[in-house]
């Protein structure tokens, strides 16, 4: 166990230094002049275009570069501008010239909205999701069941950023059935408002990602219900209701976590439309907003911080899926 | 997989004599490829009909785009400042047409407000490059799932183990963000030249689509090719000395028709959403119509409330092409896979 915990965090650890070497290999090579991007209106004389190359190291040779940035992520490191120095603390992920800001400290001001719409619609699906996929098991065949089936099916088939631009347009904007979409800090500023500002997006995203788990819950409890042990918690003269809820669910369960928190990080790291189409100022469109200034730092930390996510929630659900499932061995 | 059905029909027709005994056990023995077992359910499954007539409804007239547009005289490129001027009021409304006047032939869905671009010409471009970004992605995708597939599924060792890990570090990266590193980079290299732009833009689609696509049909191809490697005819193969390359084209390809066929139909939709989605975002394609692209500006210009029908053409566009496209994946699916064929 501790064996196979090890290789699974090195090699987690290798693709993320791949990963952040790609980043910096495309970011630093990519565009015709980095520079550039930091000159004002695009236009600089070549003395300052040099300047900035220096501030930025990037006279430097490119592994060395790497190193530094690496450096400041594991250990923090100071960047130098002019005669300003800055102490960058760990995690470092870079200076923003644009914003004139710390990448690592803005970006975590902006996470705990993405943070919140991830979480809240997880809450939705989870418990939504399981309980119509239960009841769409117990009545497997009948009509009920069918017609969720078909629902799911004509749901899963609608692009996910139209349910929600649609949502917003009529729920919001037009019958003013929600409140406004927005982030409000629940615990700085108020539960409430930030309750009412997220409901929608958590509503929407949540149904969406319902249909999916609507289909997994469904698909294991079905496979439950058909095991030997559910029939003997039946022939002992237990309550259908109680073998589906205490004996069934339980094993059904497991996959549902498994893929739960596989997703649960590609959901953290696409809130991206969420968060443009509910106006909500999380770190995808952050991201999103540092394009069109060409703001190469941010969104390199962006993409390194969504790719972290991925990796430590691929471990935490192997080593989750163990500890459920007694037949898994590492 | 012919002949033992046709052993079992027997008996219920020794059972039951009718005339049509006869010729219903010679059409049961002449024998179908499960391929045409497949497309027969699916001519007779009305959904997936009524789909596909959408389907080909859509890809006419993505192809037909250029001819339509001269036939009508409409172009979706900004004309002159003049003509702009002289056809939108000073709100960036277009005076002919809706939302303002009537319905004109002129312009059947009318001008884009601001730039006075003709929105028929907008939408059939934009049905073009949803269509067609979509076909190469999952065609570039397909063959290099196919590849790696194989490959992965055959091979043993060293090989095997980077194979596995390519896999696996391609399905832990979401593509969203690769489009995103892509965007300003590809900007930042052709941003002063619109021309080159919208074709490294298409380019970065394409890739991006593709190169992170394929993972789930190598996953497939690897299982089935794990399972049919130790069956007697590749065994058989092997032993008189057919060379690795030809045992996989030649035995083991035709039997990996169906999640081919599979994964093709289910691919297409997810790319024409995703193409439609990354333009919305704006980092798709800029320079070229796009659906995506349309209902960005539209919302911009606040068309829900001023001007619906800019907003609600590209949306129907990308819903109704989306929905017929799944719909008709998921009918192909259950055709093709034994476990739910009816």
């Amino acid at each position: 166990m501790f064996g196979y915990l090890l290789r699974r965090v090195i090699s987690g650890i290798l693709v993320l230094l791949a990963v952040s070497f790609v980043l910096f290999t495309v970011f630093a090579k990519g565009p015709a002049q980095p520079a550039l991007a930091y000159c004002s209106k695009g236009v600089c004389t070549a003395e300052q275009l040099d300047i900035i190359e220096r501030n930025l190291g990037l006279d430097q040779p490119l592994l060395q570069q790497y190193g530094t940035y690496i450096k400041g992520v594991v250990a923090g490191r100071e960047i130098n501008s002019g005669t300003l120095s800055l102490d960058c603390n760990v995690p470092c992920l870079g200076y923003s010239f644009k914003k004139f800001e710390m990448v690592t400290p803005f970006l975590l001001d902006r996470f705990p909205a993405t943070l919140s719409i991830a979480l809240g619609a997880s809450v939705v699906f989870l418990t939504v999701g399981v309980a119509v996929g239960v009841i769409s098991a117990r009545n497997r065949g009948k009509p009920l069941d069918r017609g969720l089936q078909g629902f799911t099916m004509l749901a899963t088939a609608i692009p996910y950023y139209l349910v929600a631009l649609l949502a917003f347009l009529f729920l919001v904007s037009k019958w003013g059935l929600f409140p406004t979409t927005e982030y409000v800090a629940p615990f700085a500023e108020s539960f409430s408002g930030w309750f009412k500002g997220m409901l929608l997006a958590w509503l929407v995203l949540g149904l969406f990602y319902t249909t999916a788990y609507v289909r997994y819950s469904r698909g294991s409890m079905v496979e439950a219900l058909n095991e030997d042990y559910v029939r003997t918690a039946r022939a002992k003269g237990l309550t259908d209701r109680r073998v589906a809820l205490k004996h069934a669910l339980r094993a059904a369960l497991v996959p549902v976590v498994t893929i739960f928190g596989l997703d649960f990080a590609t959901i953290l790291a696409g809130t991206i439309f969420t968060e443009r189409i509910f106006n909500i100022q999380g770190i995808g469109l952050e991201a999103l907003q540092s394009i069109g200034q060409q703001d190469l730092p941010v969104i390199s930390a962006t993409v390194l911080i969504a790719a972290t996510f991925v990796v430590v929630s691929n471990i935490v659900v192997d080593v989750a899926y163990a500890a459920l499932d007694p037949r898994v061995r590492l | 997989m012919s002949i033992s059905s046709a052993g079992l029909e027997n008996p219920a027709d020794a059972l039951e004599p009718d005339p049509s005994a006869d010729t219903a056990l010679e059409k049961a023995v002449a024998g179908r490829s499960p391929v045409q077992q497949a497309m027969e359910q699916l001519r007779r499954d009305r959904v997936a009909v009524t789909c596909a007539i959408i389907i080909v409804l859509f890809v006419v007239l993505a192809l037909l785009a250029p001819v339509i547009t001269w036939l009508w005289g409409v172009s979706w490129k900004t004309p002159s400042g003049d003509v702009v001027l002289s056809s939108t009021d000073f709100d960036g409304l277009p005076i002919v047409g809706p939302p303002k006047g009537d319905f004109t032939w002129e312009h059947p869905l009318g001008l884009s407000p601001a730039l006075a671009r003709d929105n028929l010409a907008l939408w059939l471009y934009g049905a073009r490059t949803s269509i067609g970004v979509a076909l190469v992605a999952t065609i570039a995708s397909t063959i290099i799932g196919i590849t790696v597939g194989l490959i992965g599924g055959f091979a043993r060792g060293t090989l095997e183990t980077v194979v596995n890990w390519t896999i696996n570090f391609f399905l832990s990266l979401p593509f969203i963000l690769v489009a995103l590193i892509l965007a300003p980079i590809v900007i930042g290299y052709y941003g002063s030249e619109p021309g080159k732009l919208t074709v490294a833009q298409f380019a970065s689609l394409l890739f991006v689509l593709s190169v992170f696509g394929w993972m789930p049909l190598a996953r497939l191809i690897r299982g089935e090719v794990l399972s049919l490697r130790e069956r007697e005819f590749v065994q058989a193969a092997r032993v008189i000395g057919v060379p690795t390359r030809t045992i996989l084209r030649r035995e083991l390809l035709p039997n990996l028709v169906a999640p081919i066929i599979v994964f093709f139909s289910l691919s297409m939709p997810t790319f024409v959403s995703a193409e439609a989605g990354l333009a919305y975002l704006g980092i798709g394609v800029t320079g070229y119509p796009s659906w995506g692209q349309t209902i960005n500006d539209a919302m911009a210009a606040n068309a829900f409330n001023t001007y619906p029908l800019y907003l609600w053409a590209p949306i129907l566009g990308v819903l109704a092409l989306v929905v017929a496209l799944n719909l008709l994946g998921d009918a192909v699916r259950d055709a093709f896979d034994p476990k739910t064929r009816r």
